[in-house]
């Protein structure tokens, strides 16, 4: 009996340790959302479990191994058990409880994050290679950046251009994929006020690592004004045709992948641009006049930029006015 | 069940599940053509299937003792025996999941075909393996000539079946729009038909083979697992399309 | 080899080349010095010469069809490495079934390249495009290859003469000994295990290499090393990252199988008392197919390569280069290896054990190989299929998981998932199995709960069918199928337990020695534990929809994987190399080798499974610098280097031993299995004389216990 008694309080002492070294470690970011709160007392439930299992099994497995171990010199074999049946079923019966237990909670904490607010704000979403664009319907905002106002449900409505896409903001906890063909929905309610980034979480291709957008959670009275500020500069872009052009670029995606300042990401910078030399791919030069534009817009892969090649970019089918307000707008970076 | 007959009454059973079997798929047409239950097309699919998988390709003899000796003919038969119906096992989840395919993507709804044809190839089918079912009891009772005799008749309704469905079904199809880039009906409809199609051919090279060995006297009233095998596979193919073809053809609504 | 890595960084990729000759030459001249002109020698020169000749032929056959010079053609380097490959083996051992099958491989693919481009030429349609051939013209090509090699090789000959009315012997004479005849067409159950093992060996460098790349360009945020600038096969640096980070997924999965279907061939027959496997032919073809899988896989990282992940899924894979074509054809192709390995395993156990071996009587490893056999039988053709309808998507345009013709990419994932995760218990169950196994020999004492154990293999395997949804949670399939699929899923928790309690009471009480086998199955026990704790939080819905697609399960898989797979197989290795070489692997050797490896693994996988909680998404070639992951990365790559080095010492304890190790003809660890019984290395035809199962496997530390296995008294041998 020594040998059980023993082995009982280590695994108690261990498991206690072992729960409180994780739950120190601060495992988890930051909660920013009201659906992070019981997915966090799951996964708290979860530690638990995981400490007490984990020295369940391998504080006996050290004790025997020190315990029992062969001495120098020994040649006999170990005690003759072959088995203990109520011992087995125990450890059938019981784990199946626990089982059950969790799944139970599992399916309230699902429960939990999915409670509906029939006032929730609604904000498209729109994901493409490797990119994010957030439309404010009721205000004809299309912006890089989504704004949340704090403690108000808002339910996203997503739709990809291309491949599959995930949107996960870690401090949100919730991830939804974003599938082509359908429309997904993704419900939060941010609870802290800050900057945040949205981090596509399903492989999407080339530069998928920084298919990044900022997700900012603002004060009501900040939303407010942003959503204003917003929708006055897009009421003003909207009469030049570099405006529209401008906007276009952002609804569009472009800008996903062509910086404004001469950064280099997955497409050639569009900074000074308009007009200048570009190398193709091969060797041979061409003028970045209004034709290539037009062309790499209608029909990305005609000419390869060296450097970027092979191209990635789909080809976009926008009318004639559209790419000649995108060209003016690309005439104004300088 | 004896699978000792005599032979006049194993041709007799053969006649009979035959019979039945003709009688079930008219049924089927029938049921699709008046009041289109899926779950009686089911059903009558699944008696189908068990017929052909006990009488036709004899499942129980899995079960069939086959003596101590490791080294006898008998005993490896019976290894050989299992091999086979693992395979058709795993194969049958290729085609289990074309299914799952054609009901995620189309669930009741049909291409437009023609019906016709595509009950004249199946019944091209079922008679083909009531020709391979005589064939394999002839040598199981020494008739290497009524072997070859009925081996051929299945091989020569096999090819039937595949040109009625390559030469004839895909081009049809095709010319009324249904293509294989022409959305997931198309897809599913060639893909389906040439998985199986392909199943088919191979049937009939496999036949070729048996055949050809026969002459040359390979096979015998007691060994001949190679007739035995070729029979199984073929009767698998034809089971397969027991399922397909209520699935191409009968169920659900025309698109 | 790190900083060789990183300083590789700067150059302009054309300098790989010279690079790689002066390694293989190094190589070369190393062997020369060490052996003279002997057969590895001799196969290294080939190397060097085969694979210059094709480097300049594709560079050539490339500046003729594109009209311009370019080093870093992908067709250079792809002549370069078939050529190089098949020299190889050329040299070691002249024409044998390895190098034979390579060359009909190649044959096989132009031929179907060509025949496929004469037809364009003849439609109107471009023949030639950046892979020097079309995507139809490679999937034609890669498929005849395979049915080329295998043509070729002779791993059909057999079958070819029974065709035509032509019987042959059980067994073939063998005409080679030695080391020689691993090169060429064996039918003994012995041989192809230690063909499989040495492949998978092989293969998991390779897949090693892969993730030392790519985690090397892990090693600090931004791009350092795998930059945008470089260009390599067609592909820029993180294009590069994905198809290594892709590739080492699949060779890796694909190195689990043959490398289990090497300790089962070997194992299993002498386990159960059987001459051989059942189907000696179909076992030494499910070897021989593997082969030109591996050759595909290889190709597609040449051909463009793809960034999909090993899951490949639509619709970023109908969009990917040719290399996807080629990954999804060597997937299917060493998919067959693994339904036909798992066909012949059933049958064998079902009709060849040996007299007096009931059900529960069986040696547990056996057990487990029948519950692996079955999944890997059955839903390996969903991945097959699935895989085939992305290729036929892709080839004729059928709209399966196209939403613009109304397909649905989801479906994709059902049927995926419904092969893969039963798979992720192929991978482990033998492993588990291994531990059962060996835990009672080293613990000196009866195997705790013989039948619970037995059931509960069979259990995984079966609740396994009923879970793979849990890996869509976040997919957008059916909102109220996600409940069902979470209970399913925590179910697996119970038959796995059952496993633990009985694992921690074979010990209790035992007279425990660990020699190296041992500690890694201790190994394995633990770190199959860390693998199956952090389950149930992926399992209950709420707390995926976090975890999903991050480090976390990075890490978690990782566990389970080492765990159950990579710890055991090392086990095995080192329990029955004895038997299978006569001598026995360097003790000291193999113990720098675990605990070199097993703290490293802790951390990296620890590591892992921190940053994944804080935000660290899967596959992605660069990180967010404000995340402040740099030092933990840093330090998960050193110990991806430091597993790599303990891997590299057992490599070469492994082959050196084969020679210089201590001989060990009995039983050496003193085990009542009946393969122990005899001296070792076993012969051809196994045992001498038939045994009869007379008591229990396991009776160890009971005075009086009858033996498990009785030999019959000697007799005329009844051999044909």
């Amino acid at each position: 009996m020594g040998h059980f008694l023993v082995v009982g309080i280590l695994v108690i002492v261990m498991a206690v340790l072992t729960y409180l070294g994780l739950d120190a470690a601060g495992l988890m970011p930051v909660q920013a959302s009201a659906q992070s709160v019981s997915i966090d007392w799951l996964w708290n439930w979860q530690l638990i479990a995981i400490s007490f299992l984990f020295s369940l099994i391998v504080v006996p497995m050290v004790y025997s191994l020190i315990v029992f171990r062969r001495k120098k010199g020994e040649t006999g074999d170990g005690q003759h058990i072959e088995g203990n049946t109520p011992l087995e079923i125990a450890w059938t019966i019981v784990p199946l409880f626990i089982v059950l237990a969790f799944a139970y909670m599992g399916a309230y904490s699902l429960g939990q994050t999915r409670s509906i607010d029939p006032n929730a704000m609604v904000v498209k979403v729109k994901a493409q290679q490797f990119v994010w664009t957030f439309e404010y319907p009721e205000y004809g905002i299309i912006s890089k950046e989504l704004h949340l106002p704090v403690n108000k449900q808002v339910i996203l409505k997503m739709e990809s251009a291309d491949v599959i896409h995930s949107f996960w903001v870690p401090e949100f906890r919730v991830k939804q994929d974003v599938v082509p063909g359908r429309v997904t929905e993704y419900r939060i309610t941010p609870t802290l006020i800050g900057d945040y980034k949205v981090r596509c979480a399903e492989l999407c291709g080339a530069s998928h690592a920084y298919m990044e957008g900022p997700v900012i959670v603002n004060s009501q009275a900040d939303y407010d004004m942003w959503i204003s500020e917003q929708a006055a500069i897009a009421a003003e872009a909207a009469k030049t045709p570099e405006g529209q052009g401008q906007l276009l670029t952002v609804k569009n995606g472009c800008i996903g992948c062509h910086s404004l300042d001469g950064a280099k990401m997955t497409g050639p910078t569009w900074f000074n641009l308009y007009g200048s030399d570009v190398k193709l791919e091969g060797g041979s030069t061409v003028v970045a006049d209004d034709a290539f534009i037009t062309e790499s817009i209608l029909d990305p892969k005609a000419k390869e930029v060296a450097g970027f090649a092979p191209t990635v970019m789909p080809p976009y089918a926008l009318s004639e006015t559209e790419i000649a307000n995108i060209i003016a707008y690309l005439k104004t970076l300088k | 069940m004896s699978h000792n007959q005599d032979k006049s009454s194993a041709y007799g059973q053969g006649v009979l599940i035959f019979v039945y079997l003709v009688a079930l798929t008219a049924l089927e047409y029938f049921v699709a053509v008046t009041f289109s239950a899926v779950s009686i097309l089911v059903v009558v699919a699944v008696i189908k299937a068990a017929l052909v998988m006990y009488y036709y390709m004899h499942i129980y003899k899995l079960n069939e003792d086959s003596g101590d000796d490791t080294h006898s003919y008998a005993y490896k038969t019976g290894t050989n025996r299992l091999g086979l119906w693992l395979f058709l096992l795993s194969d049958a989840f290729v085609f289990a999941g074309l299914l799952t395919t054609r009901v995620n993507l189309l669930g009741l709804t049909r291409p437009h075909l023609n019906q016709i044809l595509g009950v004249g190839v199946t019944a091209v089918l079922l008679i083909s393996s009531f020709f391979m079912n005589r064939g394999e009891t002839a040598m199981a009772h020494g008739d290497k000539k009524g072997f070859i005799a009925n081996a051929l008749v299945t091989f020569v309704l096999g090819l039937g079946f595949l040109l009625g469905v390559v030469a004839v079904e895909w081009p049809a199809a095709a010319a009324e729009g249904l293509t294989a880039s022409s959305g997931t009906a198309g897809a599913v409809f060639y893909m389906m038909t040439g998985m199986h199609a392909f199943h088919v051919f191979t049937g009939l090279v496999f036949l070729l083979v048996i055949i050809n060995n026969a002459r040359k006297d390979v096979y015998s009233e007691d060994k001949h697992w190679g007739v035995e095998a070729v029979t199984v596979y073929w009767h698998f193919v034809d089971l397969v399309w027991i399922f397909f073809y209520p699935a191409l053809y009968l169920i659900g609504k025309l698109l | 080899m790190g900083l060789v890595f990183a300083a590789s960084g700067s150059w302009t990729y054309v300098h790989l080349v010279p690079v790689l000759l002066a390694l293989f030459g190094g190589a070369t001249a190393y062997s020369w010095g060490a052996s003279g002109l002997s057969p590895l020698t001799k196969g290294f020169i080939w190397l060097d010469l085969g694979a210059l000749i094709g480097f300049a032929l594709g560079l050539v056959i490339d500046w003729v069809v594109q009209g311009s010079l370019n080093w870093v053609a992908p067709t250079a380097s792809l002549f370069s490495l078939l050529f190089g490959f098949t020299g190889f083996f050329l040299g070691v051992a002249g024409f044998n079934a390895v190098s034979k099958g390579l060359i009909w491989q190649i044959t096989g693919t132009l031929i179907g390249a060509i025949f496929i481009s004469v037809i364009r030429v003849a439609m109107g349609l471009t023949w030639s495009g950046p892979f020097l051939f079309t995507e139809p013209a490679w999937v034609l090509g890669g498929f005849l290859g395979v049915l080329f090699f295998l043509g070729g090789n002779g791993a059909v000959s057999d079958w070819f003469k029974w065709a035509q009315g032509i019987d042959t012997p059980d067994h073939h004479e063998e005409h080679y000994t030695g080391w020689e005849k691993y090169l060429h067409i064996s039918f003994d159950h012995k041989v192809i295990g230690i063909q499989y093992t040495v492949t998978a060996l092989l293969l998991i460098s390779v897949g090693g290499l892969f993730a030392l790349i790519f985690r090397t360009e892990l090693a600090a945020s931004q791009l350092q090393f795998l930059t945008t600038d470089m260009k390599l096969f067609g592909q820029n640096g993180p294009q590069l990252y994905n198809t290594f980070m892709s590739l080492h997924g699949m060779i890796m999965i694909v190195s689990i199988l043959l490398g289990m279907a090497g300790i089962t061939n070997f194992v299993v027959p002498l386990l159960l008392g059987a001459q051989d496997m059942a189907f000696p032919r179909l076992n030494s073809f499910a070897f021989w197919i593997s082969v030109p899988a591996t050759v595909l896989l290889l190709m597609s990282l040449i051909l463009g390569g793809f960034d999909t992940g090993w899951t490949g899924y639509p619709p970023l894979s109908a969009r990917a280069p040719v290399g996807m074509q080629m990954f999804f054809l060597g997937v299917f192709t060493a998919g067959w290896s693994s339904i036909l390995g798992a066909l012949n395993v059933i049958v064998t156990v079902v009709r060849m054990r040996s007299k007096g071996m009931t059900a529960f009587r069986m040696p547990i490893f056996v057990w487990a190989s029948i519950a692996t056999s079955i999944i890997a039988l059955t839903a390996t053709q969903f991945i097959g299929l699935a895989f085939q309808l992305v290729m036929f998507q892709r080839l004729f345009g059928m709209g399966f998981f196209d939403p613009a013709k109304g397909g649905n990419p989801v479906l994709f994932q059902h049927l995926f998932w419904f092969y893969s995760h039963p798979a992720v218990y192929v991978f482990i169950l033998p492993g588990l199995g291994v531990i059962s196994e060996l835990l009672p020999v080293f613990a000196r004492k009866p195997l705790f709960g013989y039948r619970w154990i037995a059931m509960s293999s069979l259990a995984i395997a079966l609740v396994g069918f009923l879970v793979w949804a849990h890996h869509m949670f976040t997919s957008g399939m059916n909102e109220y199928l996600r409940v069902p699929f979470m209970y399913s899923t925590l179910l697996v928790a119970i038959p796995t337990g059952v496993k633990f309690f009985s694992w921690v009471a074979t010990l209790w009480k035992g007279k425990i020695w660990a020699p190296t086998p041992m500690l890694f199955v201790l190994g394995g026990i633990v770190v199959f534990l860390l693998g199956g704790l952090t389950g149930p939080p992926n399992a209950t819905v709420s707390t995926d929809l976090h975890l999903h697609d991050t480090y976390f399960i990075v890490g978690h898989f990782h566990d389970t994987i080492f765990g159950g797979f990579v710890f055991p197989f090392f086990a095995a290795l080192y329990y029955w190399f004895p038997k299978a070489t006569g001598r026995r692997m360097n003790e000291t050797l193999g113990k720098v080798h675990f605990w070199l490896m097993t703290p490293a693994f802790f951390i990296l996988t620890f590591g892992m499974m921190r940053i994944g909680l804080l935000g660290m998404r899967r596959r992605i070639v660069d990180y967010d610098p404000a995340l402040n992951f740099d030092f933990t990365h840093l330090i998960l790559t050193v110990m991806g280097f430091m597993i790599a080095i303990s891997v590299l010492i057992f490599i070469y304890n492994f082959f050196n031993s084969i020679k210089n190790g201590e001989k060990a003809e009995g039983n050496v660890w003193n085990s009542r299995s009946p393969e122990w019984q005899v001296p070792s290395p076993m012969p051809t035809h196994n045992y001498d004389q038939p045994f009869e199962v007379v008591g229990e496997p396991y009776d160890y530390g009971l005075a009086g216990a009858p033996k498990y296995v009785e030999f019959a008294a000697p007799a005329k041998s009844k051999h044909k």
